[in-house]
């Protein structure tokens, strides 16, 4: 038999209730759900970035460069999941080339674009180019060193006057880059939000609850590398920063926790004619990865144990548990929240009357093994960027909170 | 103006990559895009070319002219909105050149799925609508045994 028959057979075969025929197969799979995800790190990681350059809070300067690199990397790999999953990418070039400005999904194009490009490159850059300059002269191996050389854009003298400038031009780029990741990010929501035909999606909420959630899993995964890191080079956390970073997880979780309790609370108040449905799929289909991943393990859980160090006095060596368990069940958390949303989302029928199923392919190109492997690039990325532009320097431990200025 | 070397480079990096995407956007850009909507003007004219399989409306006449028997008869039946394409195919062909070209019919072996696609009962169609169990319904026999597919109603 057709494998394509074959496969709506076995989904067929798990309907519950009435549904429509054109929604018997999920069309998002878990491709979907790490577009928002990755895409979240980014938004994340480069509004933990700019705390310290925007907001100049200076305790969180250890993780300032490793947010900007991940930020670098998870957005190099963003468009990936979309392109794996229409399976056309030589087409992805075409919203650059004649733009829609009616679809929301071709205009990401520019705001990516724009945000790697202006944002996020040139931050980078201008961070780094003293050290750049200084490895274009002195770097043992050609290849490397022709690669700092075209960095420099063939200028290797810094001045104090230059960095100055880079400075103040490193901070305005960050200003600008706030909004852009909010923009980013808002977006990724508001292509949900905008969904009117699906209650669970069709709330003007959803682009702010999906920001928070985004800072949230950034900071999260910033938090998670910096230790590892760290730990990776033997070379002692540095407190203050890792309990500032803390904070800002405790309060982008508590932000997003109550946006999603509140929109839920409205939701069963208003109790509209979809209401039955929803509270049937969250009974149902979604009673593991919602009540139990997203709201206890990776909501409640988080918040307890980044709030105790908030109350009592807890050791160095406890709070570095305590936030390293809670960084692993906030991520894994988001996850889940991208995936209720997504996959939950095309749970039910519009019929308000039935359910369909989702299996999640292991291998394929929308499978498990390729989601998986769309995030371990990201990281295998992070690692060549650490490599070209170390965010530390070798004879410091990171880079002291008190120091003032940038290492060089 | 030393301290501004750099940056301006970068931005003269910029206008150039700018500027080269905006002449290989110019290159890849059908001519035709745009002129009639978000697509590829062309496009209607590539559509138009292609060979007209269906007789379609002219068929009334056509068919009307050789075969006013099963015309009649569909005309006023609950087959009247069924066109004569619908079962016997595309007869484009055949119009332009009756007697070479012959228009098919379903055969028999294949009649209760064909008219099936119809009339097999499925709870989304309207009340009303003619449908039949086919596991049921006189299994086995082709359904222009007992129906006339131009005049179903017995």
């Amino acid at each position: 038999m057709d494998p394509m028959i074959e496969h709506l057979r076995d989904a067929l075969e798990k309907v519950v209730g009435f549904i429509y025929p054109n929604e018997l197969e999920l069309q998002w799979s878990i491709l979907i759900v790490m577009y928002p995800y990755v895409t979240g790190l980014v938004a994340g990681a480069f509004i933990l970035a700019s705390l310290e350059r925007v907001f100049n809070v200076e305790s969180v300067k250890p993780t300032y460069r490793l947010s900007l690199l991940s930020a670098l990397a998870f957005l190099i790999v963003a468009p990936l999941p979309l392109q794996l999953h229409l399976g056309h990418p030589f087409r992805g070039i075409e919203i650059f080339l004649t733009p829609n400005t009616s679809s929301a999904m071709a205009m990401f194009g520019f705001i990516y674009a724009w945000y790697l490009m202006a944002v996020i490159l040139m931050e980078i850059w201008l961070d780094y180019r003293a050290e750049i300059v200084g490895w274009s002269k002195t770097e043992p191996w050609a290849p490397k060193r022709m690669f700092y050389k075209v960095l420099t854009f063939g200028v290797t003298t810094v001045t104090p006057g230059s960095r100055r400038i880079d400075d103040v031009l490193g901070r305005a780029i960050t200003v600008i880059g706030l909004p852009s990741a909010v923009l980013l990010h808002g977006y990724v929501g508001f292509i949900f939000g905008s969904v009117k035909a699906n209650p669970w999606w069709s709330t003007p909420l959803m682009p702010v609850i999906f920001l928070f959630s985004a800072m949230a899993s950034g900071i999260a995964a910033v938090m998670l590398l910096y230790m590892f890191l760290t730990w990776m080079r033997n070379r002692p956390l540095d407190m203050r920063c890792l309990d500032t970073v803390a904070k800002f997880l405790l309060t982008a979780i508590i932000v997003a926790f109550t946006l999603e309790t509140l929109e839920t609370i409205q939701k069963a108040y208003e109790a509209e004619e979809h209401f039955d449905i929803l509270a049937l799929l969250v009974e149902g289909q979604l009673s593991f990865s919602l009540v139990f991943l997203q709201i206890f393990l990776g909501s409640i859980c988080p918040i307890i144990l980044l709030g105790l160090p908030q109350i009592f006095g807890v050791s160095d060596q406890g709070r570095k548990s305590l936030y390293a368990v809670s960084g692993v069940l906030a991520l894994i958390g988001i996850f889940a929240m991208r995936w209720n949303v997504v996959i939950g989302g095309q749970f039910f029928s519009k019929s308000l009357r039935g359910f369909t199923t989702y299996k999640l392919q292991f291998i394929g190109r929308e499978g498990l093994v390729a989601a998986i492997g769309v995030l371990v690039l990201a990281f295998a990325i992070l690692a060549v960027l650490i490599r070209l532009l170390p965010p530390w320097t070798k004879d410091e431990p990171g880079r002291a909170p008190a120091a003032g200025g940038r290492a060089s | 103006m030393k301290d501004l070397d750099h940056l301006l480079r970068v931005a003269a990096t910029f206008v150039v990559v700018t500027v080269g995407f905006l002449v290989v956007r110019g290159f890849l850009i059908p001519p035709t895009f745009g002129k009639l909507g978000h697509y590829r003007a062309a496009a209607v004219d590539d559509v138009k070319a292609m060979p007209v399989r269906y007789a379609g409306r002219a068929a009334r006449d056509a068919c009307a002219r050789c075969h006013a028997g099963p015309v009649r008869d569909r005309a006023s039946s609950s087959h009247r909105g069924v066109w004569c394409e619908t079962c016997h195919g595309a007869a484009g062909a055949h119009a332009a050149d009756p007697k070479s070209v012959k228009p098919g019919r379903p055969a028999k072996g294949e009649m209760r799925a064909f008219c099936g696609r119809c009339h097999a009962s499925n709870i989304t169609r309207p009340r009303g609508f003619p449908q039949v169990n086919l596991s049921v319904h006189n299994p086995g026999a082709a359904c222009t045994e007992c129906h006339d597919s131009h005049k179903p109603k017995l």
